[in-house]
């Protein structure tokens, strides 16, 4: 065991993601035997491209919900309210754009700029104001709720679908060259993860973001102005919810309004599966994307199996509640 | 004074590395009040908890009223009659006097609590003891000196028949230290047996009717209060033979400039005007008891606490420091007393430890330059002979020397020419200690300036140049190390004005 975790290519991807994707592999494999199973009347298959796209449209505005809370976690703090601040983002510009006729690039940018609006909310109130991250970002919940109805007068938005005027950014998600689907989104989603272990692991906000995350008091004792590397953490969260909001009406095009509370779950559950500790100071990108592609295809696997989707999130629930057991154990053994 | 109530014989007790109680004797009679002193560190606190049952002992005996006794939790202490007033109070805020005083065995109506019962109850003792205190009251709107007092009727309410107090003037008033001394002689008078704990050489004198002193986790003796003098206490407790060769004379140049000068700096209760100039090439040295407010001065000039007022100087300009931020700015660097919780980030690498403090020079671009990086934690680990694999090591697998050394290597890779030390040596072993001395003195010869707070005599006796002594928030002394001894910086440092 310890010669395999000390190799150097393992440690390079780091054992735990190399853990996680296996175990992302063998519920593949799982699904695949018994989901014909399960529901033997549909006469279904797990294994087709078509459940792949399924489970990857899930995976994509899920993908950037939970890298942009790997930032908050890091810092120790969390953010209850992307879901509900993406649905808004959505909505806002969703709005503009059908009814408001706003050109389609401005619509896209304003989405992700009302992500950053409430990541600069959450972060001055966190940081500035020095609020519990969680009652902070369960009103910004609210909020963000409250503003998306109100914003588009409580009407659901269908943002324009791939054929009609204005249909040309759902080729972000999937784009078909010559009969063939390309899926921009997981390309687009990889890139965006890359970025964001570059930010993590090679930039000063990353570094700064980890180390307040582990021993505030010790980094603004160094001269550190933490409040501003704490406020930089929940904006990133924020304009990350932005893009999310592209993603899934990229794949799903209506939202509707006053709702997204359940993608806060699995987005959190994603990065804390992927080994970023709710105690702060350790997060792991990769992990996260591995995270976030099992909630996907636990996702998949449950609804083709024909059974209810509330046993994906007892499931999950369940995972989230064995892997933060297991941080916690190998933390106090260590200290 | 009447019987003996408590005697403890022979009380030994060891942590790893430390002997922390070497054969100590206590007797306190009923009637008395028996003063227990010595220094930071001497054993006073460990004895106590010795007693109480929150320590096991290693050897000795504790008899009680004439039985041998050993409790094993402050629960079994207490309902034996033994009860501690400490320093901190133990007090619910919200909660009503009376509740305090009654907290864990409640006067119960059937299944509901029965409040009336209590505050009719804690009136009585309160009568008794002739305080004025409404038990309905909420405690936390009550001042620190009147909570004690509380403190003191819950000790009353458990039929205590020895009280110890640790510290209990340290955070009252003049007048409220009069009522404390009303009510602790009148508790001697009905008899009890009364340990009090200070470092007040006055109060000693006032209020208590023997005093035992301890140095260094032993024994040193007991005497009569009324038939010794200050001086000879302040002996009996810094009476040790110093072996490291303390310094005789200054290092510092006589044209040395002064680099720092803080002038009328006031932040709270525990900074009350203090002024003092920092020359170049010294190493000033701030002695002190504890909550003498020395760390207090050093957090408040640094701006990791807020500052009332007071003028600080650095290189002859006045700067304004409000945050860390400020003072890094300044070429100043504080290296904590609580290294675990100020100093280190544990979970982080030597490396990344190493440029906390100045990581815009090692970045390329928006990119943290890994290389630059490890060259300058690589030459500090080096130059400071810190014991490490490499400096990808996290901080949290090296032993305590190795990771003070970190720390100072993160204002030296900052290039800091102001150095704070608080407590440097603290919970390090012996030959790291004398590693940190020796690269002090390095640095003071580079031309850097260190202010060294420090508990420990021999510390300040050894690296001082000079010594600012502080009691309860205020400067009380200062000693050129030609003309330091042991003696006039303890009576500075129990000097209150």
């Amino acid at each position: 065991m310890d010669k395999i975790r000390n190799n150097a290519i393992v440690k390079k991807i780091g054992f735990n993601s190399l853990v996680l994707l296996v175990i992302m592999i063998l519920l593949y494999i799982l699904f695949a035997i018994l989901v014909p199973i399960v529901n033997a009347k549909a006469n279904t298959t797990f294994v087709s491209w078509s459940r792949i796209v399924s489970a990857l449209n899930y995976a994509y505005f899920l993908g950037f919900l939970s890298l942009g809370v790997t930032f908050v976690i890091a810092t120790g703090g969390i953010d209850f309210s992307i879901g509900p601040v993406m649905f808004c983002a959505a909505l806002i510009s969703g709005y503009q754009l059908t009814m408001k006729g706003w050109p389609l690039v401005v619509c896209l940018l304003l989405s992700v700029l009302v992500g950053a609006m409430f990541g600069v909310f959450n972060g001055l109130l966190v940081s500035f104001g020095g609020l519990p991250s969680f009652i902070t970002s369960m009103a910004s919940m609210m909020i963000a709720k409250g503003v998306g109805s109100v914003w588009t007068k409580t009407q659901s938005v269908s943002w324009p679908q791939s054929a009609a005027e204005n249909g040309a950014y759902r080729n972000l998600v999937r784009i078909n060259v010559g009969g063939v689907d390309i899926p921009t989104g997981l390309i687009i989603l990889l890139v965006g993860a890359i970025i964001c272990s570059i930010i993590l692991n090679k930039t000063k906000i990353g570094r700064y973001i980890l180390c307040i995350g582990s021993n505030r008091e010790a980094v603004r004792l160094s001269g550190v102005n933490t409040k501003k590397w704490e406020t930089l953490a929940y904006i990133i969260c924020g304009l990350m919810a932005g893009i999310a909001a592209i993603f899934y009406v990229g794949a799903y095009t209506t939202v509707q309004p006053g709702l997204g509370d359940t993608f806060n779950n699995d987005a959190i559950a994603g990065c804390v599966m992927g080994g970023t500790s709710m105690a702060g100071g350790v997060a792991s990108i990769g992990g996260t994307l591995i995270g976030v592609l099992i909630i996907s295809l636990l996702q998949e696997g449950i609804l083709a199996m024909g059974k209810n989707i509330n046993y994906q999130y007892i499931i999950t629930g369940l995972i989230v509640l064995v892997v933060v057991y297991t941080d916690l154990r190998s933390r106090r053994r260590r200290s | 004074m009447g019987d003996v109530i408590l005697t403890m014989k022979g009380i030994d007790k060891s942590f790893p590395g430390v002997h922390a109680l070497d054969h100590v004797d206590l007797e306190v009679r009923k009637g008395e009040v028996h003063a227990l002193m010595g220094e930071n560190g001497a054993g006073k606190s460990t004895l106590m908890k010795v007693l109480t049952g929150i320590y096991s002992k290693d050897a000795g005996t504790i008899t009680f009223e004439g039985r041998e006794v050993e409790f094993t939790n402050p629960r079994e202490a207490q309902d034996a009659g033994i009860v501690i007033v400490h320093q901190e109070l133990n007090m619910l805020g919200h909660l009503t006097v009376a509740q305090n005083i009654f907290i864990g065995r409640e006067f119960m109506k059937g299944r509901l609590i029965d409040d009336k019962k209590m505050n009719e109850e804690a009136r009585k003792l309160f009568d008794q003891l002739g305080i004025d205190i409404d038990p309905t009251e909420t405690m936390s709107r009550l001042t620190v000196g009147k909570q004690q007092m509380c403190e003191i009727a819950k000790a009353i309410s458990h039929e205590a028949k020895v009280i110890i107090f640790d510290e209990p003037s340290a955070a009252l008033t003049e007048a409220e230290i009069d009522e404390l001394f009303k009510i602790i002689r009148d508790l001697r008078d009905r008899q009890l047996g009364i340990v009090y704990i200070s470092h007040r050489m006055d109060e000693i004198k006032v209020i208590t009717d023997r005093v035992t002193v301890m140095r260094d986790g032993g024994y040193v003796g007991t005497l009569i209060t009324k038939d010794c003098t200050k001086e000879d206490i302040i002996n009996m407790m810094v009476g040790r033979v110093i072996y490291e060769d303390p310094k005789t004379e200054s290092q510092v140049a006589e044209d040395a400039p002064v680099v720092l000068k803080v002038e009328h700096l006031n932040a709270g209760r525990m900074v009350q005007d203090v002024s003092f100039e920092l020359r170049k090439g010294e190493i000033l040295g701030f002695s002190g008891l504890m909550g003498a407010g020395r760390t207090e001065t050093m957090r408040a000039l640094f701006g990791a606490d807020p500052k009332q007022s007071g003028d600080i100087y650095v290189n002859g300009e006045k700067v304004d420091i409000k945050t860390p931020q400020d003072a890094v700015k300044h070429g100043i660097g504080y290296l904590s007393e609580d290294r675990k919780r100020f100093g280190i980030v544990v979970d982080k690498t030597v490396a990344e430890n190493s440029t906390m403090a100045s990581l815009e020079n090692y970045m390329k671009g928006i990119f943290i330059d890994k290389k630059k990086e490890n060259e300058a934690a690589q030459k500090y680990v080096d130059l400071l002979k810190t014991k490490t694999p490499g400096v990808d090591q996290l901080v949290v697998n090296l032993s305590g020397g190795n990771q003070q050394k970190v720390v100072i290597a993160k204002w030296l890779v900052r290039n800091c020419d102001i150095l704070i030390f608080d407590e440097p040596t603290r919970g390090i072993d012996v030959g790291a200690k004398s590693e940190i001395y020796h690269l002090m003195n390095e640095l003071v010869a580079e031309g850097k300036s260190i202010i060294m707070v420090s508990s420990e005599m021999t510390e300040i006796l050894r690296m001082s140049d000079r010594i600012i002594i502080m009691c309860e928030g205020r400067k009380t002394g200062e000693l050129g190390i030609e003309e330091a001894t042991q003696e006039r910086i303890m009576h500075a440092a129990t000097l209150r004005n």
